[in-house]
Parts: C-alpha cells; sequence; structure tokens
C-alpha cells in the first residue's frame, strides 16, 4: 500500500515500521542475492572485457581529478585540526604518525568511497535504471546475452578497482597535502613530518587496513547501484527514485560497513 | 512450429490475453494484428521468455516453453530472434558495434571481423552508411532497420517483429517487406510479423490473425480476410472510423 493511498494516515505506527523493516530486508536480501549471482559469473570468467575495460575509464581514469582535490584537502584538514593539540605539547614529531593514522586507516578510504559514490555509484545507477525503462536490458537477453555477466560483473569489478587504486593515490596525496599544511601552517620541516610518519609506529598493516575497506566500500557500492539500477520501474521518475536510493544505500552501507570492517580487523 | 494454447495473462486486474490459441507453421509469414493496446507485443513476448503466461502452454519445436528459466530460455532465443517495437538499440555504441556484439558474444568474431559482418548485414537494410552513428543520432524508422539488422545475426529459425515499418518511408518500408519475405522464402525463416500496415499485411502475409478482446476474431489467408463478412475485422482492415469495434 502505498503513502499516497487513502488508508495512509490510518496505518498505525508500528504497522509503518513493519513496513518499512520489511522493505529494508527485502532490499537487503536482493542485493545478497545479486552479488552471489555476479560473483559467481566473475569466478567462472564470464563477464565482458570490453565493458571492464570501458567501464575503468569511465569510472576509474576519469574519477581522479575529484580524488585528487578531495585527498589533498583531507591531508591538509587532519592537519589543522591536530594543529592546537600539538601546539599545545609541542609533538611536532608526531604529526606525521597522527595524520598517517587517520588518513591510512579511516579518513583516506571512507571519503575516496563517498566522493566515488557520488560520482561513479550515481551515474552508474542512472545508467542502469535507463537501460532497463528503454528495454536496453531485454534487448540483451533476447540476443541470448546475460545481462549480469555482460553489464553487472564488470562494472563490480570496474567500482571494487577504482576504489583500491584510487584509495592508494587518494594515501599518497593525502600525506603529501598533510606535510605540507604542517609546513605551511606550524613550521614543521618535511623531514621531520616524514620521520613521524615512517618511525615505526605506522606499518603495513595500517595500509592494508584502509585497502581492505576500500575493498568493501566498493562491494557495497557497486552492488547497491546496480541492485537500484536494475530494479527501476516506471520511466524517468523511477530512474530518479532509483538513483536517489542508491546513493543514499551506498553510503548508509559503507559507514555500516566501516563499523564493522574497523572491528573485526581491528 | 510454434504454437500458442489457451494463453491467459493480466497485469493486475487487467485481462489483456485470455485463451488465445494459435499454429504458426514453419516457413510462414505470419501476421498479427489488432487494435493497440489489445496485446499484441505482450503475445510475442512469452516466446522469448520476457513475458510468462498465467495459464496456457506454448509450444516450440515440440517442446513446452512456458515455463522455462533463464538458462533454458536462452537456448530459445538463439533460435527465435525479435525486433523490439522500440528498436532498443545499445545507446552506448555505434550502429556497427550494435549488430556485431551478438557475433562477438555467440560466434566469436574478433573486434575486426565482426564489425565488417555487421556492416554487411546493415547493408541488407540499406544502413551501411551509419554505421559509425550512435542511434541517438538517428531517426525512428533509421533505427529499427538497424534492430532488424541486429536480429538478422545469429541466423535465427523464426524472428518477431514488432511493427517493423512503423515510421519508416514507404520506400524503406516496402524494402523490408521484401526482405522479409525473402528470409521465408529462401532460407525458410518463420516471421511473426506484428503490424497495422495495411499494404504490409495484404502485401506478404501468408496468414493473418486479428486479436480482438484478447482473443481470437479471425485466422486466414489474405483472401479470407478480404472476403470476410465479419463486421469487426472488416472495420479494422478497412479502417473505418464507425463500425461494431469496441475498442
Ligand atoms: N509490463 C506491463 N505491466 C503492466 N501492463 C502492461 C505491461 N505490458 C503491457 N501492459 C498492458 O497490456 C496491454 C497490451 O499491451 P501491448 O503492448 O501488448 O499492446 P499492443 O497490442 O502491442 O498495442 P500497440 O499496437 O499500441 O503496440 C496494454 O493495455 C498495456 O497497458
Ligand atoms: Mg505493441
Amino acid at each position: 500500500m502505498s503513502l499516497a493511498s487513502p488508508h495512509a494516515a490510518q496505518e498505525s505506527l508500528t504497522f509503518r515500521i513493519g513496513k518499512n523493516l520489511f522493505d529494508m530486508s527485502e532490499v537487503a536480501g536482493g542485493m545478497a542475492v545479486l552479488l552471489v549471482r555476479v560473483l559467481w559469473r566473475i569466478a567462472r570468467a564470464n563477464f565482458d572485457w570490453n565493458e571492464f575495460k570501458t567501464n575503468m575509464y569511465k569510472m576509474g581514469v576519469k574519477s581522479t581529478p575529484i580524488v585528487v582535490v578531495t585527498a589533498l584537502f583531507v591531508g591538509a584538514i587532519a592537519v589543522i585540526q591536530a594543529a592546537p593539540m600539538v601546539q599545545q605539547y609541542g609533538a611536532y614529531g608526531l604529526l606525521g604518525w597522527g595524520a598517517g593514522f587517520s588518513v591510512l586507516r579511516e579518513l583516506g578510504p571512507l571519503l575516496t568511497a563517498l566522493m566515488i559514490s557520488g560520482r561513479v555509484g550515481a551515474n552508474n545507477t542512472a545508467e542502469l535504471g535507463t537501460m532497463v525503462v528503454t528495454e536496453q536490458i531485454d534487448a540483451l537477453r533476447i540476443l541470448a546475452i546475460d545481462p549480469l555477466g555482460f553489464l553487472i560483473a564488470p562494472r563490480l569489478l570496474a567500482i571494487v578497482l577504482t576504489l583500491v587504486i584510487a584509495n592508494i593515490y587518494a594515501d599518497a596525496l593525502a600525506l603529501f597535502g598533510a606535510a605540507i599544511a604542517s609546513k605551511a601552517m606550524l613550521g614543521v620541516e618535511y623531514g621531520v613530518f616524514l620521520n613521524g610518519l615512517t618511525s615505526g609506529l605506522l606499518n603495513f598493516g595500517d595500509v592494508a587496513h584502509g585497502l581492505i575497506k576500500s575493498a568493501f566500500f566498493g562491494l557495497m557500492m557497486a552492488i547497491a547501484s546496480c541492485y537500484f539500477g536494475l530494479a527501476v520501474k516506471g520511466g524517468a521518475p523511477g530512474v530518479g527514485r532509483a538513483v536517489n536510493a542508491g546513493v543514499v544505500a551506498s553510503a548508509t552501507g559503507i559507514f555500516i560497513l566501516d563499523y564493522f570492517v574497523s572491528f573485526i580487523i581491528g | 512450429m510454434i504454437s500458442f494454447r489457451n494463453i491467459h495473462k493480466s497485469f493486475g486486474p487487467k485481462n489483456v490475453l485470455q485463451g488465445v490459441s494459435f499454429d504458426v507453421h514453419d516457413g510462414e509469414v505470419f501476421f498479427i494484428i489488432g487494435a493497440s493496446g489489445v496485446g499484441k507485443s505482450v503475445l510475442i513476448k512469452h516466446l522469448v521468455g520476457l513475458l510468462y503466461p498465467d495459464q496456457g502452454e506454448i509450444w516450440l519445436d515440440g517442446q513446452e516453453i512456458s515455463r522455462f528459466d533463464e538458462l533454458q530460455m536462452m537456448a530459445v532465443r538463439r533460435k527465435c530472434a525479435m525486433v523490439f517495437q522500440h528498436s532498443t538499440l545499445f545507446d552506448s555504441m555505434t550502429c556497427a558495434q550494435n549488430v556485431a556484439l551478438p557475433l562477438r558474444k555467440h560466434k566469436n568474431l574478433k573486434g575486426r571481423s565482426a564489425e565488417h559482418e555487421a556492416i554487411k548485414l546493415l547493408e541488407k537494410v540499406h544502413m551501411e552508411a551509419f554505421a559509425d552513428r550512435f542511434p541517438a543520432e538517428l531517426g525512428d524508422g533509421m533505427r529499427k532497420r538497424v534492430a532488424i539488422a541486429r536480429a538478422l545475426t545469429l541466423d535465427p529459425q523464426y524472428i518477431l517483429f514488432d511493427e517493423p515499418t512503423t515510421s519508416l518511408d514507404p520506400v524503406n518500408a516496402r524494402r523490408v517487406d521484401k526482405l522479409i519475405r525473402e528470409l521465408s522464402d529462401t532460407l525458410g525463416v518463420t516471421s511473426i510479423v506484428v503490424s497495422h500496415d495495411l499494404v504490409s499485411i495484404f502485401g506478404i502475409a501468408d496468414r493473418i490473425v486479428m486479436l480482438y478482446k484478447g482473443q481470437v476474431r479471425l485466422l486466414g489467408t489474405r483472401e479470407e480476410f478480404r472476403n470476410t463478412t465479419d463486421g469487426v475485422v472488416e472495420q479494422f482492415t478497412n479502417g473505418y472510423a464507425e463500425g461494431p469495434m469496441d475498442l
């Protein structure tokens, strides 16, 4: 029953909460099924290389500018926030460690994912949704081409790879931004900053921690954006709603995963 | 041979097909006609697993296919091609790439040779000059012709045409008619053509079925349709504004 129905006002609160929970579990279940089916196709190498390359270019290469700009500023912001504390205790040597720790483990993966979600995820949902309403997905099926193998598997792979790779250079750029901000605002020499970064308090585990998160965020974003794209009903307004739902679900999922992955891999 | 047996299909409260039965023989050019919204597109989509009947059976070459799953349907689709009413070309690809896609996927042709084959197919519908254009740059009638070329790629035994000549100019419409007739006469391809185009219908049909109110109103040859005394069929095939038809 839609909210616009004349009975909407009479639906009890419990009914509406129950209905929302039911809808949410339906979406979560649908995404899980889609994920399994797509991973199965990737495992059997049943996916289209051309589509993969096109999407790698469209999603990965074309996302570079926004990732570069965001990353540089994220590093600088980390330093700005730490500045009063660092000055108060004179802990200039720890600045590199502090920036590195927060960027590598948390800020890098999270902000890269959110930026790319806004760009790549939304675009992906809109494109797939349009293909659904214009019957292009049916046209693929008619040509005996499996849409999950042809369209979805390459996109999933491209999104996960884009995120992991973007995270690697976002980390580097964010630390670069942090070093510049440290020098400009606090007069911390690059050597001191670098020393804090490499003195042994940080190790490869911190980088891996961030990269694992990125891979999970990529999966989340890929599945959410594809699921809502494929589920579009009802023309252009349907595509609009799907893009909306996809972006919200990706972001929510990313934060929830962030919590659990941080917790599990410590 | 294709056989629809007592097909029922509803969308919510709307009963579109209410017991449609007829056979289509091998090699014939078979037309489905009927008023807009009667369920012609819905009916042919059942044959390739885009829709499933609520009740009834569909037989294709001795197999009952209406309960096939997606995987089993893939085999059906390879011998039964379809041209959609709205063409539905992939708009991220050029015309040649659209036609080349099934060749790459199913005939293992690589880039160059797939495109080469694609151009040959585009020549059949006189669209080779537009091979490198994107669908969005073309008119409706041109897109439809590219879609026809794409449907021919897998050498199908059956082709479903959903209004192939609608929005084509008369010259190209007759060329498409000729192509459909030739496919049947020279290669033995069976064509099911949904159409409102009276010139096509009375020009190339072997047999015609008219759907009316969810059921078969008349099934017969061109002659039988010309000589019918059924007022509804007469009104429809002559395009009279007034008559017994209830739309
Ligand atoms: N997916 C669907 N969901 C709900 N209703 C549908 C769906 N597909 C078709 N219909 C309904 O089924 C009826 C028959 O549609 P169909 O497209 O088969 O008509 P048609 O005979 O092909 O008409 P036209 O000549 O205009 O193409 C229409 O009333 C349409 O609204
Ligand atoms: Mg139709």
